[in-house]
């Protein structure tokens, strides 16, 4: 495969953060749009039921500083503070991280062929995949990279593209069948911006990644976790992860495992046992479990009262 | 066209939707302080400010530039120097400054807004880690930029300027420093190397015609062997010079070429099976490398085995015999075990570069190198030229770590276009060819044995080491383990691995660190079946004089003597303390000349050698100074030029042991000489008599060249070698002879104590304190031999936990070409680091002094596994020791 064959559309370009390192080693080679704000589609826009509307040309660095936003969805604050490096998050926008490529090896590779490059396989399934995922739930086995999208996904949010309004995260992103795509936006479709539902009374959210370094390293296992806990009592709870599949998972049976159940230590680990419902690790990446369950039990720890 | 404000001036920027803000600062404004590394974000070496906040120069398109405000940190202390860089040069928070204008803009940055909210409250190592998580640093800085950054914070360096501990440190901190890949002359052209994507083919015809006619290209030549067979991914095959880059990548796209595809086999396991492809076939086995610092001696092959090598082995058949015979017995106290390495890449940021210009028959190269003088000699022989006509110069070095030690072909690319085209070449590796085919320490697959004798002493060991040692050859592992702990009989034998994988290099220490993995982890694990104190039980069996007065050091350790029980916690952390003893050997360089000088009343001292973050330059203008009661500032010291009287590599931790000694003599004869032509005495009682007897001194100067050691030696103090008898005085023959290296009596040695805590759901190992207790003699730098210690630790942390290259085991393409998918310990994975010198052990050498880098780094993975183990009960027998390998363990389960 020749490295003009691979991606041949043209691409948006916001920050750029994520576009310029495959410019410069060959793996992007397209005509460029450079886009900008325009004045709704960046900062916060907040409602009067206490939901906030977030500008996709937001800075990540933006969302990470913000008191408000901290205060009244904390799980999106964590996650922001939680990724990429102090110099990334300044510049990178909130539309770009939802809409960034994948982090995989093979794919970052300009010389090797694979099905995000309009290859005929996915070599790191029969190769190296000890990053990849530990939910086989299509062709190509590389983890969705968005930190941000798994955050949202937790929150239930919605997104607006200029062609479609309020469509979910998994709208979004698909559900992963799709190997040759990151994300399942149209041709040219382009993110403006991201709704936020009212936060509940009392809720609160944690964001945890594991990783082998202390910061700046791409998750083996992310988790952002929310739950209203009222009398001892898991009356809400939500659980999105990333870096185990290739797009964000919701952890429905850890969720229906505490719905309504005290928040006993018992309960909680059985409930993070469940972490790993439907799981289909490949052979280098059933340790994606474990990381899971432990992630899960740590955040409900740190909700339960 | 749009433009932006950068320090402070109005300057263009391209309309080229391509062009990067790191590549119009660097080439086109000159600021070379910001440099390039890793062009994905994770190392931080190209930040700058954008309107005041810390951005990644490298991923942020210049276009996006305008109208804004940038900042390098040739701008930050532009008028004055800022506190942070204050802070920097004082507590030494650099080695080879590569990194360090990334980490001076974003701790400025830092500190400005922490001033500006906080005042001159003092941040916690926490928040100092977030705040600098974005940047790396190889040599392994961080603990004195923790101190230096909370200090400057706190308001301790707002006041008036101060003299560093390191010679060059404020060049390194202003960005003013050069390294090879800032080098730029007049009309110089980029080269770019054409590289084969395939692990074993047969290359045909080279159509060149159509890269030669491209406009902007002005050389192409061939960089295939005689055979025209290509041996891993990444195999030079073409090279090009042209204008610029993107061109010379065009260009070398547009080479066209035959192949024939050689079926190939990658890695330990592949290559060693009988039915595998074999890589060198007799007539070419001189084309593979070495990975070890000196030459060695004849082995046998088998397919793609090489090995084994075993001459240090003692009494091997009784090892077996015995080994045998306590498996039979179910002895307990017999230890056995399988330990595997990864493999290390040394990482260095500045990359493998050179910059090559032919003045009429004059050759001069600027090389980021470890050997400025061996490298002109090696140039000079490759290409039949004089000596005088080959000039090579390293002003900075970038780290090294032992893969520039060698003429490479980053350098003979350089002079071979700069020859064709008639006019300089720079070629300087990026990021994903200087993690592929620069060298690595190779992975290893060891198998110990050890047995006790029923009195408790050591009574046989055995170590089989299989190196991965790709498309080179030269392991020396097992045979490091005769020269420690000896026993009645040693079976130790190396094997290399030849596979379809770039060569392996020298690495500090080559083969100690995984030598130390293996057979400190089962000294451990002896100990514990023999219910022994490991440091007692190593106190009982290394009757080496160094160490025994490090096991003292460490004995008396609070943290040791409140370890908690084996195993004895619970809970999801669990904190454990481990033990483990390193050596490596004393090399000198024979030959080895410094020059002194006095010239205008000025003290310079001179010789072709070079300092690559270690520290050289301090140790010379330190021992100058020291002599003649001036401060080392006050000295000036030439190195990195290979005019100058010759020096010695920067490897095998020479350097101090080969200029200290001809440097004190020359200083001598430098005194005589000054005293003959003084024409009158100092004033009886001056406290300066040199300054003013240099300052009426006419131009004068002396030289001497290394000479032998003093045979009077402290009791106990012997060659290592001695141990292996004729064959060890054979060895060091070998050594002087092919290596030009001597190995000296004495040996240098490392103990650390290593506090660690483990997260038993998540896998994760923080290292919470480090212990170095080291024996290198006296310490001629203390601020650098306290830096390079802890750096040293903190490599060792990296080699223990986080790296290893991983590749696609059926095409041989190396997968972690990125520093995010190759991981080097940040600043916040930096534990406690605390450092004890023993300065003994080595009044036998002039001056007492002997190098400390590879020493200091080879206890620091066992200990931590011992840690582990003791933390956990768990012992670990991989590296690195990932979550994916500790939850594994845990469980009781094999890891993928």
């Amino acid at each position: 495969m020749t490295p003009t064959a691979m991606t041949a559309t043209a691409e948006f370009r916001a920050a750029g953060t994520d576009l310029s390192e495959r410019r410069r080693s060959g793996v992007s080679t397209g005509p460029l749009i450079d886009i900008s704000a325009a004045p709704d589609m960046i900062g916060m826009h907040w409602d009067a039921d206490g939901s906030v509307r977030l500008g996709a040309f937001t800075t990540i660095a933006a969302i990470a500083a913000d008191k408000r936003l901290a205060a009244a969805y904390p799980g999106i604050a964590a996650s922001a503070q939680g990724l990429a490096t102090p110099q990334i998050r300044h510049l990178a926008t909130l539309g770009g991280n939802l809409a960034q490529r994948s982090r995989c090896w093979y794919f970052r590779n300009p010389h090797i062929a694979c099905l995000k490059k309009g290859g005929p396989d996915c070599p790191a399934r029969s190769g190296n995949h000890l990053y990849h995922v530990a939910f086989d739930l299509g062709p190509c086995v590389a983890p969705h990279p968005s930190t941000m999208a798994a955050a949202l996904l937790a929150y239930e949010a919605k997104v607006t593209t200029d062609r479609r309004n309020s469509i979910t995260i998994g709208d979004l992103l698909g559900d992963g069948s799709n190997g040759g795509a990151d994300n399942a936006l149209q041709p040219g479709e382009m993110i403006r911006s991201v709704e936020l539902p009212s936060p509940l009374q009392g809720e609160r959210a944690l964001y945890k990644r594991a990783i082998s370094r202390t910061h700046a390293e791409w998750p083996l296992v992310e988790i952002c976790a929310r739950a209203v806990v009222k009398d001892g009592t898991f009356q809400f709870v939500r659980l999105a992860a990333g870096g185990i599949a290739p797009v964000p998972l919701r952890l429905h049976a850890v969720e229906a495992a505490l719905q309504d159940r005290k928040a006993t230590a018992a309960a909680l680990a059985n409930a993070a046992e469940q972490a790993t419902s439907g799981a289909m690790p490949l052979p280098m990446t059933g340790y994606k479990l474990d990381l899971l369950k432990g992630v899960v039990h740590d955040l409900l720890e740190g909700l339960a009262p | 066209m749009s433009t932006m404000t950068i320090n402070g001036k109005l300057a263009p920027l391209p309309d080229d939707p391509d062009a990067l803000l790191v590549d119009v600062v660097r080439d086109a404004l000159d600021l070379t302080g910001t440099k390039l590394v890793c062009g994905a974000g994770v190392c931080g070496a190209c930040t700058v400010l954008v309107d005041g906040e810390p951005a990644v120069s490298c991923l942020m398109p210049a276009r996006s530039a305008a109208n804004t405000n940038v900042t390098t940190v040739e701008g930050i202390g532009a008028t004055k120097l800022h506190p942070v860089q204050k802070a920097f040069m004082a507590h030494d928070a650099l080695q080879c400054g590569f990194c360090t204008p990334g980490f001076i803009v974003e701790a400025a940055s830092f500190h400005d807004s922490w001033r500006a909210a906080k005042g001159t409250a003092v941040p916690s190592r926490e928040e100092i880690g977030a705040a600098l998580s974005g940047h790396l640093c190889r040599c392994g800085a961080y603990d004195g930029i923790f101190r230096a950054v909370a200090d400057a914070c706190a308001g301790r360096f707002d006041g008036s300027d101060i003299m560093p501990p390191r010679m060059e440190a404020r060049d390194k901190v202003t960005g003013s420093a050069k390294y090879t890949v800032d080098i730029h002359h007049d009309g110089q052209l980029e080269g770019v190397i054409l590289r084969s994507p395939f692990a074993h083919a047969r290359i045909g015809e080279l159509d060149l015609a159509v890269a030669r006619a491209m406009p902007g290209v002005s050389a192409v030549i061939a960089l295939l062997g005689d055979d025209r067979i290509v041996r891993y991914v990444g195999e030079p095959i073409a090279a090009v010079a042209a204008i610029n880059r993107r061109t010379a990548l065009a260009a070398i796209a547009a080479i066209k070429f035959h192949s024939e595809r050689l079926p190939s086999a990658v890695g330990l396991d592949e290559a060693r099976k009988a039915d595998a492809p074999v890589v060198f076939e007799k007539s070419a086995r001189k084309k593979a490398g070495n990975v070890s610092e000196g030459g060695g001696a004849p082995a046998a092959w088998k397919g793609n085995v090489r090995g084994p090598s075993a001459a240090f082995s003692k009494k091997p058949k009784k090892v077996r015999s015995w080994v045998d015979g306590a498996r039979a017995a179910n002895n307990p106290l017999l230890v056995e075990g399988i330990f595997r390495t990864g493999t290390q890449q040394h990482a260095c940021l500045e990359p493998h570069a050179a910059v090559a210009r032919f003045d009429g028959d004059r050759l001069t190269v600027h090389v980021s190198t470890q050997a400025v003088f061996h490298v002109m000699e090696l140039i000079a022989k490759r290409y039949k030229l004089d000596h005088d006509k080959v000039r090579v110069i390293a002003d900075h070095v970038g780290g090294g770590f032992g893969s520039k030690a060698a003429l490479g072909v980053e350098t003979t690319t350089a002079i071979e276009l700069a020859r064709e085209a008639k006019a300089p070449v720079r070629v300087a590796y990026d990021r994903h060819e200087e993690l592929s085919v620069t060298g690595y320490r190779p992975a290893t697959e060891m198998k110990i044995a050890l047995l006790p004798s029923e009195q408790g002493e050591l009574k046989a060991l055995s170590l089989t080491a299989y190196a991965d040692t790709g498309a080179a050859t030269n392991s020396t592992i097992a045979a490091l383990a005769r020269l420690i702990y000896p026993a009645e009989a040693k079976e130790l034998a190396d094997f290399d691995v030849i596979s379809n994988l770039p060569a392996g290099a020298p690495f500090r220490g080559p083969g100690g660190p995984p030598m130390a993995f293996a057979l400190e982890q089962a000294i451990d694990e002896a100990a514990l079946r023999m219910k022994l104190d490991p440091i007692a039980l190593r106190k009982r069996w290394d009757p080496d004089p160094n160490r025994q007065r490090l096991y003292d050091w460490a004995l008396g350790l609070d943290v040791w003597r409140n370890r908690k029980p084996f195993a004895a916690q619970s809970g999801r952390y669990r904190r454990g303390v481990g033990v483990a003893t390193g050596y490596w050997l004393y090399l000198w360089q024979p030959g080895s000349k410094v020059e002194v000088a006095v010239k205008g009343g000025r003290l310079i001292a001179s010789t072709a050698t070079q300092d690559i973050g270690t520290g050289t330059r301090t140790v010379i203008a330190n021992t100058v100074a020291r002599e003649f009661g001036l401060e080392p500032h006050e000295i000036e010291v030439r190195i990195g030029d290979s005019r100058l009287p010759e020096g010695p590599g920067s490897g095998g931790s020479r350097v101090t042991a080969s200029v200290i000694p001809p440097m004190l003599l020359a200083i001598e004869q430098l005194k005589a000489a000054i005293q003959q032509n003084a024409k009158r005495q100092p004033v009886p009682g001056s406290n300066a008599p040199w300054r003013e007897m240099l300052a009426a001194s006419p131009d004068l100067s002396a030289s001497s060249v290394r000479p032998e050691d003093s045979r009077q030696m402290a009791p106990g103090i012997e060659s290592p070698l001695r141990q292996v008898g004729l064959l060890g005085w054979i060895f060091g023959w070998m050594m002087r002879r092919f290596s030009n290296l001597a190995i000296g009596a004495g040996v240098p040695s490392s103990v650390q104590v290593i506090e660690v805590e483990v997260d038993t759901w998540l896998g994760h190992v923080r290292v919470l304190n480090v212990h170095t207790g080291i024996a290198v003699g006296k310490i001629a730098a203390p601020a650098l031999a306290h830096s390079q210690a802890a750096g040293a630790v903190i490599q060792g942390v990296g080699y223990a936990l986080y790296e290893a290259r991983e590749v696609d085991s059926r095409t041989g393409d190396v997968l972690s070409g990125g520093m995010e998918d190759y991981r080097i310990p940040g600043i916040a994975d930096t534990p406690m680091i605390s450092v004890h010198f023993d300065q003994g052990g080595f009044d036998h050498v002039l001056g007492g002094s002997v190098g400390i880098g590879e020493v200091a780094t080879v206890p620091t993975s066992p200990a931590v596994a011992n840690a582990i183990c003791n933390a956990t009960g768990v012992r670990l027998t991989e590296l690195p020791l990932r979550p994916d390998r500790l939850i594994a363990a845990l469980k009781g389960r094999a890891a993928a």
